[in-house]
């Protein structure tokens, strides 16, 4: 015998203490943010507290992209590309939307960020990447 | 066994909301405190514990995003999840772990932040062929259990205010405490309002989002870093029945609890409770459940614990302090909750309680309680 | 300093139970009306919910025995908070009791709603019956409530 029983929970998530900021600016300037490591120099984005890679704290901000490099993506039928994007400035990968994705994209081809028309201090402040046609690179 | 001991503790500051900070966040907080009470560097760790109940939160694997506040990264890292328990588990893994030999040097963190899901939510998922239509929270389950156990001990709302009073005022001496009410008088609590008979707001504990945690050391380790390690004499755990009707009158014969009271204290050399004992740090989250654990860890004969409580044998001039920390009653991060009757009761023998310091206090005690039945006993000593 | 942010939303998630087979026995059974419990052939003990073994003994549970739809009521409250519902997600209209029913033939006891509220009737070891619903799918919801008889 089986039983299907859904349930509707409510969550709500504080961003903390560096998250909110790099939200804040992304939200009102449109600006992208990393947070650099006072262990490893590296520059985390999205911005945290301490680093995910070396577990110091983070205490620096660097402003990043909004040009980048496709450093992996996929394709889910009926719902869209999605891309690991590292962004000019950056040492981390970030994982969002790959807009357009039919023009057949390949491993370290350039992208940029496009920001969403209305911001409301979310990761979709971001739409996601679109690719840089080979016109643009020059 | 290798002897084991806690040598440092730490812990946020508790609130209903810490919207200043994500989970990870918290948790760095309470970890960077304990190490840098311990006098240790994070790669001087050798292993990780995360306590939390991820259901209340609905993230997926803290011990991964919340463990790198723990300088988990690349170190070995494990979350306990068993209820109220899950923080006096935790440490009772670290414990087995040092002991073992695995490890020299463990870290444990317990964190909870109630206000970022909803609490009673995740504890209505219980099974869905049988109570789950019912559910009512911890609430219900111990107004339900309360019900019983005032019928048959026959204890007063007043016995239990008076528990609430002695919780809240302790936790003004608390400076992490979340419930801090040094003027809280006995005829406040009889006036706050009945929110599941016979339980009264004040007789519950609060939702509170926080983070705490410890370092458990070898003997080596431990009498290098450490003045006054508090040392590990016993660590017992039992688990019960699943349902919330396999047990009769659950608080008043609390089977777990006396079973694992009567190995720790065996273990430890404990005969009377209250002389041999110095502090004790219970998980109580209804004032009901602190008379009922008086009971059931040996502190009075059945039926007395009103009288204990009248007679303020538990209070902080007491014979037996019983929570100088003001308690879950005082301050309630699940997942923390745990580590925090361990942290404190340790602390005392550390002999940095601060202005709830229990004078003198060399052999301590810690409990947890988990979902219906599920206890946890742990006696620490500050001389090997 | 920055505002915190905070995002909040709600999730819907869907799960699905296997109910085993001393589960699906039981379920059927209340489709009729019928309540049945498992009793341990050790130590004696009748259970409510039938599973397969007793956490006492260790021993599989197979003798099943019937269960009254009468019994006493061991334990009682009214909740005062809108608790959420598991089953639709929602807030529960309060005040609502529930109680801790010990079923003619069963030994642990059943957690339920209760037909009334306030202390007027209710009280431990009041009689109470169960209120069977019209229409019946085999699940504890079979049973509306009980409410305290004589």
């Amino acid at each position: 015998m089986i039983r299907r029983l859904p349930i509707r929970m409510p969550f709500h998530y504080a961003a903390g203490a560096s998250a909110s900021r790099f939200f804040e600016v992304l939200r009102d300037q449109g600006r992208i943010l990393g947070r650099r490591c006072t262990g490893c120099r590296r520059v985390l984005c999205p911005a945290t507290a301490f680093c995910a890679l070396c577990g110091e704290p983070t205490d620096e901000w660097v402003e990043v992209g909004p040009g980048g490099e496709l450093l992996s993506w996929t394709e889910v039928p009926g719902r869209g590309a999605y891309a690991l994007v590292r962004l000019d400035g950056g040492d981390t990968a970030m994982l969002h939307r790959l807009l357009a994705a039919d023009a057949a994209p390949r491993i370290g081809d350039r992208v940029r960020a496009r920001l969403a028309d209305t911001r409301a201090g979310g990761i979709l402040d971001l739409e996601g990447f679109e690719l840089v046609g080979e016109e643009e690179v020059t | 066994m290798r002897p084991v001991a806690i040598i440092g503790t730490g812990q946020t500051r508790h609130s209903k909301r810490r919207d200043d900070v994500s989970q990870p966040e918290l948790v760095r907080e309470a970890a960077a405190a304990a190490l840098a009470d311990a006098d240790l560097r994070p790669a001087e760790v050798d292993a990780i514990l995360i306590s939390n109940m991820e259901l209340f939160e609905g993230r997926a694997f803290p011990e991964l995003w919340a463990g790198a506040g723990a300088w988990a990264i690349g170190k070995p890292c494990l979350k306990i999840a068993t209820g109220g328990t899950s923080g006096t588990s935790a440490c009772i893994a670290a414990f087995h772990q040092v002991a073992a030999g695995c490890f020299d040097t463990v870290l444990v963190v317990g964190f909870e932040k109630h206000s970022e899901g909803h609490t009673q939510a995740g504890m209505a998922l219980t099974d869905p062929y049988w109570d789950r239509s019912v559910a009512a929270g911890a609430l219900g389950n111990f107004a339900l259990s309360v019900c019983q156990y005032v019928q048959e001990r026959g204890v007063s709302e007043r016995q239990a205010a008076m528990v609430a009073v002695k919780a809240r005022r302790n936790a003004a001496a608390n400076p992490h405490a979340h419930l801090q009410l040094p003027d809280l008088t006995i005829e406040e609590v009889l006036a706050s309002p009945v929110i599941a008979a016979p339980l009264r707001r004040l007789d519950m504990c609060p939702q509170s989002d926080g983070a705490a945690a410890l370092v458990v050391a070898g003997e080596a380790s431990a009498r290098r870093r450490c003045r006054r390690p508090a040392w590990v004499k016993a660590a017992v755990t039992r688990h019960d029945k699943p349902y919330l009707g396999d047990l009769d009158r659950r608080l008043a014969t609390m089977r777990t609890l006396r079973q694992a009271a009567a190995v720790a204290y065996r273990q430890a050399g404990i005969d009377d409770p209250v002389r041999d004992l110095d502090v004790a740090e219970i998980y109580e989250p209804v004032t009901y459940a602190e008379l009922a654990w008086y009971e059931a860890l040996g502190f009075c004969p059945d039926g007395e614990a009103g009288r204990l409580i009248e007679d303020g044998v538990t209070a902080m001039d007491g014979a037996l302090p019983v929570n100088p920390s003001g308690g879950v009653l005082s301050t309630n991060p699940v997942g923390a909750s745990g580590v925090i009757r361990v942290a404190e009761a340790a602390l005392q023998l550390h002999g940095k309680g601060g202005a709830r310091q229990v004078e003198g206090a060399r052999r301590a005690l810690a409990t947890g309680y988990g979902v219906y039945a599920w206890s946890d006993v742990i006696v620490l000593e500050s001389a090997a | 300093m920055s505002q915190p942010i905070s995002v909040s939303h709600e999730m819907d998630l869907a799960w699905r139970y296997a109910s085993g087979e001393a589960m699906e026995r039981f379920c059927a059974g209340l489709t009729d009306g019928r309540i049945e419990a498992l009793r341990c052939a050790a130590c004696g003990l009748r259970y409510l919910p039938p599973r397969p073994f007793c956490g006492d003994c260790r021993a599989r549970l197979t003798e099943w025995v019937a269960v009254g739809d009468e019994g006493k009521l061991e334990a009682w409250t009214e909740v005062q908070v809108p608790m959420l519902d598991a089953g639709t997600g929602r807030p529960r209209a309060t005040p609502f009791a529930i109680g801790l029913v010990r079923l003619e033939g069963a030994d642990t006891t059943l957690n339920h709603f209760l037909a009334e509220t306030g202390a007027g009737r209710l009280r431990v070891g009041a009689r109470v019956r169960a209120r069977w619903r019209s229409e019946r799918a085999g699940t504890m919801a079979d049973i509306e409530c009980f409410e305290v008889i004589g």
